[in-house]
């Protein structure tokens, strides 16, 4: 077995957290049960590694072995890294009979013919969704195993996840592989970009919960808690207030839990308008400002401010329309009417 | 005096002394005790005091405002009670309508700035997923939210029928994804329920529009599995337009036979119930050899 490939695997295996070492080794197939059943879990994870690699140089294994544990650690750990999404379009209107077999052999031909020096592995999951490891070498060099990219492709949407994490001169190869696999046309970069895939995934695909109106019997989330504890002689007085606000907030944002977002950014390039006698600028520029919201979890967090006290209700639609426009990246310039500030897709 | 109280009447004293002040604090504790029981005692009982004017209050105010309503010529009991049973036998027939409505697969609300609509989907009577479409309709209608799943061809049909016939275009949307769920719930069903005639994993996409999985056509466990593709060129459709089955290339000829078979009947049946039906009939052949 390659020294390199031990040294890869060594190092994959350091990186999962110990108590989940086993459950990782077992998804990955490659060693037997017998052989996993003499590795002892409990000691320190410099030891299991070294057993891991002593029992995969029994088994010679070769580097397509090792980038498929690093797909499966990357699969059940995709936070670590972080996603940007695509869009792609074609303008025929065929149906498409995606075969996952016929879409490897495009993209490997595809992006091999542009650079031979790539490691491209592969791995399908249940929701219909492929997982695309490449490891980048040069025209010279080798590929090398620690500057990989991620792509995360559902079949048969307009949509691609990936994580370059290397040089952006190789994101030309990588978009132009997948639009060739994909039967599609061009593809550009959408304002949208966080650590968590699945929920990069659910705004995209639209499975986070929206709240729509029906006749239909949904079981209600009653949202009278605090009333109970209260008790008889607590009256509120502004008990009808709450409530709007609830309500209010509960139409902007719905009932169940939000997509997962770490920021939102808002360039502002606007006039600076004000009584035309002061002259605070002598030239007619406009301001260009920059806000970043940052939060663990900033769709919850947003939906909390109005019921807390420490916003308006309904709040502003710039905050709120980030799932639905699946964006957390926007410019806001000068709109040629009657608003100050508008949306502008870039 | 002192002297004489030496060293074990000192300690008689001092003890006794101690003793003292303890029973001092004790009743000077209990005393304080007593105070807060009475003191809480009383403002319960004014409490109840006030509860029970409040009472009296509201009851004066209830009937002042029933005097008033009845100075206004408005309904005497008996007869409001009749409209009432009349109106929650209204409200329970609409409810019946609409639960009606919503089961026949399309049902739609008026909202705020247009209408809400719910496809709510159906395979063999078993019912499935539902998908919004919250519609506007000035200045054109258009959709504006929904929760129809990407790789199903919407805008497409919305391009050719939204502008000009609504119930044509709800009716082809309806239709593919009604399809969708039967075609998905028939590959669910097929890994559920048979994977021990699957060999290895079956090979499907978002649309389920084109199934490949190799499978043993008995349920010994055979030398010759088949592969079988299954293309459904129809997206409002939930059979295969294209079945393919092929076995190895020296598999018997009796095999090659009821690969034809089984490529008939995967065009005519539910993929989980022609499953079902060749489980007795593989054994049929075997046992005819």
């Amino acid at each position: 077995m390659d020294e390199t490939v031990a040294e890869y695997i060594r190092r994959t295996v350091l990186k999962i957290p110990r108590d989940e070492i086993k459950t990782m080794l077992q998804k990955w197939g490659f060693l037997s049960e017998a052989q996993l059943q003499t590795i002892n879990f409990h000691q320190m994870k410099d030891n299991i590694s070294q057993d891991v690699v002593q029992l995969c140089e029994e088994n010679s294994a070769s580097i397509k072995q090792a980038a498929v544990l690093d797909i499966i650690y990357n699969h059940s750990y995709p936070n670590k890294r972080i996603w940007s999404v695509y869009q792609m379009n074609k303008t025929e209107e065929e149906t498409d009979f995606f075969d996952l077999t016929d879409f490897r052999k495009k993209f490997k031909r595809q992006l091999r013919s542009t650079l031979k020096n790539v490691t491209i592995n592969f791995r399908e999951y249940e929701n219909n969704a492929v997982w695309i490891r490449i490891a980048w070498g040069t025209p010279y060099t080798k590929p090398n195993q620690y500057k990989t990219s991620y792509v995360v492709y559902h079949s048969q949407t307009p949509y691609a996840f990936i994580s370059l994490s290397v040089l952006k001169s190789n994101l030309p190869l990588l978009c132009q592989a997948l639009v060739v696999a994909s039967n599609y046309q061009d593809i550009h970069e959408m304002e949208l970009r966080s650590h968590s895939l699945n929920s990069l995934e659910d705004m995209v695909f639209k499975r986070y919960s929206q709240n729509f109106e029906t006749y239909c019997p949904r079981p209600l989330q009653e949202s009278t808690v605090a009333q109970e504890t209260a008790g008889l002689r607590i009256v509120q007085e502004d008990i009808n207030e709450k409530e709007r606000i609830l309500r209010v907030n509960r139409e902007a944002f719905g009932d169940g839990p939000q997509p997962k977002l770490e920021f939102a950014e808002y360039k502002l390039e606007t006039m600076f308008t004000s009584d035309p006698k002061l002259e605070v600028l002598d030239k007619k520029e406009p301001f260009r400002c920059m806000v970043r919201f940052h939060s663990p979890h900033l769709l919850e967090s947003l939906k909390s401010l109005a019921p807390a006290g420490m916003a308006d209700a309904p709040l502003s639609p710039l905050l709120t329309c980030i799932p639905h426009k699946a964006r957390n990246y926007f410019k806001i310039r000068e709109k040629k009417g009657l608003f100050p500030g508008s949306f502008v897709s870039p | 005096m002192e002297e004489g109280k030496a060293h074990p009447p000192e300690g008689v004293f001092a003890h006794l002394e101690m003793l003292e002040a303890r029973a001092h604090e004790a009743a000077v504790k209990q005393a304080a005790a007593e105070q807060q029981k009475e003191q809480l005692a009383r403002l319960e009982a004014r409490v109840q005091e006030l509860r029970q004017r409040r009472d009296e209050l509201q009851a004066k105010v209830e009937l002042q405002e029933q005097g008033q309503r009845e100075q206004e010529g408005v309904v005497s009991d008996p007869a409001q009670h009749s409209a009432q049973t009349v109106l929650e036998w209204k409200i329970r027939k609409v409810k019946s309508t609409l639960q009606v409505f919503y089961l026949t697969g399309i049902s739609g609300k008026l909202s705020k700035h247009g209408v809400c609509f719910c496809i709510s989907t159906a395979y063999e009577g078993i019912y499935l997923d539902s998908y919004y479409l919250d519609l506007l309709t000035e200045p054109q209608v258009r959709i504006h939210r929904h929760s129809v799943p990407i790789f199903i061809p919407m805008e497409q049909i919305a391009k050719k029928y939204l502008q000009t016939d609504i119930r044509r275009f709800l009716s082809v949307l309806s239709d593919h994804l009604n399809a969708y769920v039967g075609r998905r719930y028939q590959a669910d069903q097929l890994q559920e329920h048979f994977s021990d005639r699957l060999e290895g994993t079956m090979q499907r996409n978002s649309l389920c529009n084109l199934l490949v999985f190799n499978y043993n056509p008995s349920s010994k466990s055979e030398t010759f599995p088949f592969n079988a593709r299954l293309l459904y060129g129809d997206l409002c459709c939930s059979l295969p337009t294209e079945v393919v089955i092929s076995c190895a290339p020296d598999a018997p000829a009796a095999l090659a036979e009821m690969a034809a078979a089984h490529s008939d009947l995967f065009r005519r049946l539910a993929l989980h119930k022609a499953f079902g039906s060749f489980g007795s009939a593989g054994e049929h052949v075997d046992g005819a050899r």
